[in-house]
């Protein structure tokens, strides 16, 4: 098989946190892990295949509020501070926002909400769980909650 | 242009998300640990050295491949190296080192010239210069640290660069990041290409003025830039900027790339904005007499405002240069704080690059500089063409004696360089956050001093190397019949 090459231009982010998820290849990564994760909750619960999408719905809720929406700064100090008081979903791209990978991110939240309800056929305790973690991921990645902290939590 | 296998870079995406969450999982246990152990009483009320998690990246991914970086030498570094052999009892978080030393081929040093090791002509001057002037001038320049060395090189330097004057410093970092504050501060722009080295963003952020990036070597790019800003003007007031300055390198060092500087400076002149030329890595590397950029790329020295330049990579020595109009150079001698408060260049220092430069403009008597200059630019085509026939992704113009060979994933970074250094081949590995995540890099320097036979040896291990690394993205060229086409070097 001919390799795949993806070219493009370097993308202008100067900050190195968040400038790596402007090239090519992130959104479908991204999704791949999902799947994989799935196939690997299954394989070590042994459980049916909805319990193992709630599973990963609520881990994804998990991973994805506390890296993306509470811890603030970036990993390395050549920056010198100047992004301590942002969260990475902040930080993005300059603080932009609706830009096409901001819309992917609410987009995915949604859609694994969908694909847990239906395969658990909206039963109970997973239907409020997983209802739960939609609505709070999908109100943090408004536009209007940027840089807002509720009472002041995580100022 | 980046490009690059699309599989690899899900791959490296993969690598890093597992890197970062394997460190997340280690820094979650240790909380937890030191939670039940009792913190120690002198600490209380102190504050932490780290705010948040920002010496994650080096605790948690740099201190896993530690051994890759700052090895310890024992020798010039010429095109053989002594590198010191270190050992890590607690897997890299530490390591000690030992008395052994290996000698390696040296493709990592900044030695472009072969003047790094012993010369046949500096050597002496500098032993001479160093018994009378002694090796400092225990003063700052404006005080009692200008010997008549250090104004014999400034003459000597504005000749060889083609300016009116020039001032030198003693250190090339310290050159871009005190004299940028001099020349520009608040209520003026600065317009920096977006790969420029940290000196250049340091002192730019020391400066106070306002910094706009335009997309790295993309002259059309800045033209969008500088109109936008010029119709905008300073943020809120929107008066008109007091002056616009636009900074770039001859060669980028992590790229190996030339300035498109012809097209720059026509963009700049349109405008009428001043431009700065980082000369760190061209410098006495490229053009047909060692005169950096503007020679190669057939640019006026007058069109371009500010020359800078370093005395480490070509000339053997340290510190930098600044090279301009004397109207300018005699405004820095009295502002600039490198030239008020810092140590002069030492003396040793300065009569190595007289002698260096006199080599290379042939004023030694010898016709050696010529030979390194062809010698430079023959071993970097050869080495580069040669890579790329065997399939590595190499970037970097044709003449540029730097090229980076692209590893992408993070665990061929230590693969690639211990393997080479068991092989005997000292390579130089750069990552995140000198380079953007994705596209690590192993940078090897060509010298003059490099002979055929070296540079085939570095060949076949770098060949063996890149196999066992899976590093050869490109397809191989299948060998043709080689009718050497010698290049006529204009």
């Amino acid at each position: 098989m001919a390799k795949l090459y993806a070219q493009t231009a370097p993308p202008m982010d100067m900050n190195k946190n968040t400038e790596w998820f402007l090239y090519p290849g992130v959104w479908t990564i991204y999704v791949l892990i999902l799947l994989l994760s799935w196939l690997l909750v299954l394989s070590v619960f042994g459980c049916t295949p909805g319990m193992a999408w709630t599973l990963v719905n609520l881990f994804h809720f998990a991973v994805t509020y506390y890296f993306f929406h509470w811890k603030k700064g970036t990993p390395f100090a050549e920056d010198q501070g100047i992004y301590n008081n942002l969260t990475w979903w902040e930080q993005m791209e300059n603080g932009k926002q609706l830009t096409r990978n901001r819309k992917f991110l609410t987009v995915v939240p949604v859609v694994l909400y969908l694909i847990a309800s239906h395969t658990t056929d909206y039963q109970h305790p997973m239907l409020f769980l997983n209802t739960i973690a939609v609505a709070i991921l999908e109100v943090a990645k408004f536009p209007n909650m940027h840089k807002v902290r509720i009472f002041g939590i995580n100022g | 242009m980046v490009r690059l296998p699309y599989l690899t870079a899900l791959t490296t995406l993969f690598s890093y998300g597992l890197l970062f969450a394997f460190g997340q999982l280690r820094d979650f246990f240790r909380k937890i640990i030191d939670w039940f152990k009792s913190s120690s009483k002198d600490l209380k009320g102190y504050a932490p050295i780290c705010l948040g998690l920002e010496d994650f990246y080096t605790r948690r991914l740099y201190l896993r491949i530690q051994d890759c970086f700052s090895r310890p030498i024992a020798s010039a570094p010429d095109a053989w190296i002594d590198v010191v052999e270190r050992y890590s009892n607690d897997n890299n978080k530490t390591l000690h080192r030992t008395s052994n030393t290996t000698k390696c081929l040296n493709l990592g040093s900044y030695n472009y010239l072969g003047f790094a090791a012993a010369d046949e002509y500096c050597t002496p001057h500098v032993i001479d210069s160093l018994k009378k002037y002694s090796c400092s001038t225990c003063s700052v320049r404006v005080d009692g640290g200008t010997t008549d060395l250090h104004t014999e090189l400034e003459e000597l330097v504005a000749r060889f660069v083609g300016k009116p004057a020039a001032i030198t410093f003693g250190m090339g970092y310290v050159t871009n990041s005190a004299i940028i504050p001099v020349l520009i501060g608040k209520g003026g722009l600065i317009i920096s290409d977006s790969l420029n080295h940290n000196s250049i963003v340091n002192g730019a952020r020391g400066s106070g003025a306002a910094v706009r990036v335009f997309q790295h070597n993309n002259p059309s790019h800045l033209e969008d830039v500088l109109r936008e800003q010029i119709a905008e003007g300073q943020p809120r007031t929107h008066r008109p900027w007091k002056k616009i300055i636009v900074i770039v390198e001859g060669i980028y060092s992590m790229e190996g790339e030339l300035c498109q500087l012809p097209e720059i400076i026509a963009v700049c002149k349109k405008y009428k904005v001043y431009t700065y030329l980082d000369e760190a890595h061209s410098i006495g590397a490229v053009g047909k007499t060692g005169r950096g950029v503007c020679e190669l790329l057939g640019v006026d020295p007058a069109d371009v405002d500010i020359m800078m330049g370093t005395f480490t990579k070509s000339f053997g020595s340290c510190g930098g240069y600044i090279a301009a109009s004397k109207e300018i150079i005699q405004y820095l001698k009295y502002t600039c704080p490198a030239y008020l408060y810092a140590t002069s260049m030492s003396p040793p220092a300065v009569q190595q690059v007289i002698s260096a430069i006199k080599v290379i403009l042939g004023e030694d008597g010898s016709n050696r500089g010529a030979q390194k200059l062809a010698r430079i630019r023959e071993n970097s085509n050869f080495f580069r063409s040669e890579l790329q026939k065997m399939g590595f992704e190499v970037l970097g113009d044709s003449d540029s004696p730097v090229m980076p060979i692209m590893l992408y994933n993070p665990a061929k970074i230590p693969a690639f360089s211990r393997e080479c250094l068991r092989q005997n081949v000292a390579v130089v590995t750069v990552a995140f956050p000198a380079t953007p995540l994705l596209l690590a890099r192993a940078r090897i320097c060509i010298s003059a001093a490099h002979s055929r036979e070296d540079l085939i040896k570095g060949l076949e291990v770098i060949s063996k190397v890149g196999d066992l690394a899976g590093i050869k993205y490109f397809p191989v060229e299948p060998p043709k019949h080689e009718t050497q086409s010698h290049k006529k070097l204009e």
